[in-house]
């Protein structure tokens, strides 16, 4: 048994309640997930680059819900020619997806990715703007800023101000978009490689609870009417999810907005955990479970501000 | 950070021109800063109220005595670049993105001073040719073992 197995286990055993199937379920978590990566259009056109990968594995695939999200046999197009000169970036498919619930919005517009490093979702959303518009990239951390600049230079993004802030005291900025890709326990990672693996207990959702509901009380303030705020996790923990929007919810001006994604199979937000009930509009929040889709576990949700 | 002197900026617009044969016309819509140990950025960004950025764009060039290209700025503009490129077989592509300098055959015609590097229309970055040898200049944290080309 590899020392991950508790790990799994607990976590199946906690969110087992939840789901539709537990076997597949349970079976999903048990199986390591390939590498996923997309191709950066800032750089190439993405059939060229596909076509050129396609040398090296010609087993590549493109989901069915995001056409630019591919998954590879391989498990190092981190040492392809393609990779250094920024053409692909390797990316959770999970990972891939708030950008893709606004794609009505992104444009040439202004943009906040409020806990930006290494980048991920900046330079993928810099991408669908063609780098036109603005985002600013806040993290608050120094030493992932060094992760998110590099990121940034290889995929060539030239519309990103890199700031380096507790996005909590943040100065009011207004803008059309805001993503609050919160820190979370990562439970959702699970079935990568190197995932983040440790066991948590119920003080730490709630810790977690706390930051998050900082960082996003931080955006809706700040939000001016009709922008919109994005939260995301990859963590299954309803503390850390639904809980936390129940809450904003309450606080702020808020309208949900339902979200989905075509060819992508998830489900509603849940409305109760731990004795404990929500905001029934949480139901417009989406989750991700990986015998779905065969991917990480994901939460997100899109809000208006009034 | 603050914007780039506009002498500075026509220098490095010649230099671009001159060197790499860079149309002028592509740097429309960007601006052009200076920041801390004479790097130069290039960015379509937005002023910032109340907050002073760790950075904006990337950084296209030092200033030194003489304009030096980033790898990073060949790397996304290589694709305008209509002079002194090196196209680089396999083996030198695998030996530059390893961090080691080059001997070039076939060298007659190269005119000393920065190169864009290029393998198959994959813009690799820069190298620096002094005549006898193909300095690499690409910075330590992208040096890299390439197992795919
Ligand atoms: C889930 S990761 C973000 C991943 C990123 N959005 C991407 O797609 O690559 C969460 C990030 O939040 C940052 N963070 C933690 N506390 C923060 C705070 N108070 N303000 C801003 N960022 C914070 C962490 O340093 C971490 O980089």
């Amino acid at each position: 048994m590899d020392k991950y197995q508790n790990i799994r286990n607990n976590i199946i055993d906690r969110y087992s309640c939840l789901v539709d199937d537990e076997k597949k379920f349970a079976d999903s978590i048990n199986i390591p997930l390939k590498q996923s990566f997309r191709v950066n259009t800032l750089k190439e056109k993405k059939k060229t680059v596909i076509n050129k990968l396609k040398e090296y594995d010609s087993n590549i695939k493109t989901t069915k819900w995001n056409d630019n999200a591919h998954i590879s046999e391989l498990n190092n197009l981190g040492s392809s020619l393609e990779h250094f000169v920024g053409q692909i970036y390797i990316q959770e498919l999970t990972s891939m997806i708030p950008p893709l619930i606004v794609k009505d919005l992104i444009k040439d517009i202004k943009i906040i990715d409020c806990c930006a490093a290494p980048g991920s979702k900046t330079t993928q959303i810099a991408a669908m703007m063609e780098n036109k518009g603005h985002i600013i990239a806040n993290d608050a951390r120094h030493a992932r800023l060094k992760s998110l600049r590099g990121n940034l230079d290889r995929l060539g993004v030239t519309n990103t101000s890199v700031t380096l802030r507790d996005f909590k005291s943040f100065p009011n900025t207004s803008a059309d978009l805001y993503f609050v890709d919160a820190p979370c326990s990562s439970e959702g990672t699970i079935r990568k490689k190197n995932a983040v693996a440790r066991t948590w207990k119920e003080r730490d959702y709630l810790r977690f609870n706390k930051l998050q509901n900082g960082l996003l009380s931080k955006a809706c303030e700040m939000a001016p009417s009709g922008s919109t705020i994005v939260y995301s996790t990859c963590t299954f923990s309803p503390d850390e999810n639904e809980k936390v929007v129940s809450e904003t919810l309450d606080k702020y001006d808020l309208k949900m907005k339902t979200i989905s994604i075509e060819n992508l199979r998830s489900e509603s937000g849940i409305t109760e955990w731990n004795n404990e009930s929500y905001n029934s509009e949480v139901k417009k929040c989406m989750r991700v479970w990986p015998h779905h889709n065969d991917t990480d576990a994901f939460f997100i949700a899109r809000m208006e501000k009034y | 950070m603050k914007q780039l002197e506009e002498v500075k900026k026509n220098l490095l617009l010649e230099y671009c021109l001159e060197r790499f044969g860079i149309n002028p016309e592509i740097w429309e819509g960007y601006i052009w800063y200076s920041g801390s140990k004479n790097k130069i950025y290039l960015a379509n960004t937005l002023e910032l109220e109340r907050i002073i950025p760790e950075s904006k764009g990337i950084c296209i060039f030092r200033l030194d005595k003489s304009p030096k290209p980033t790898t990073n700025f060949l790397q996304l503009f290589g694709r305008y670049i209509t002079r002194n490129y090196v196209e680089l077989d396999n083996e030198n592509t695998k030996k530059y993105c390893r961090g080691e300098d080059l001997i070039l055959e076939n060298n007659k015609s190269i005119i000393p001073g920065f190169l864009l590097m290029t393998n198959k229309n994959r813009f690799l970055g820069c190298g620096h040719w002094n005549g006898k040898i193909l300095k690499n200049q690409l910075p330590k944290s992208k040096f890299c073992k390439i197992n795919f080309l």
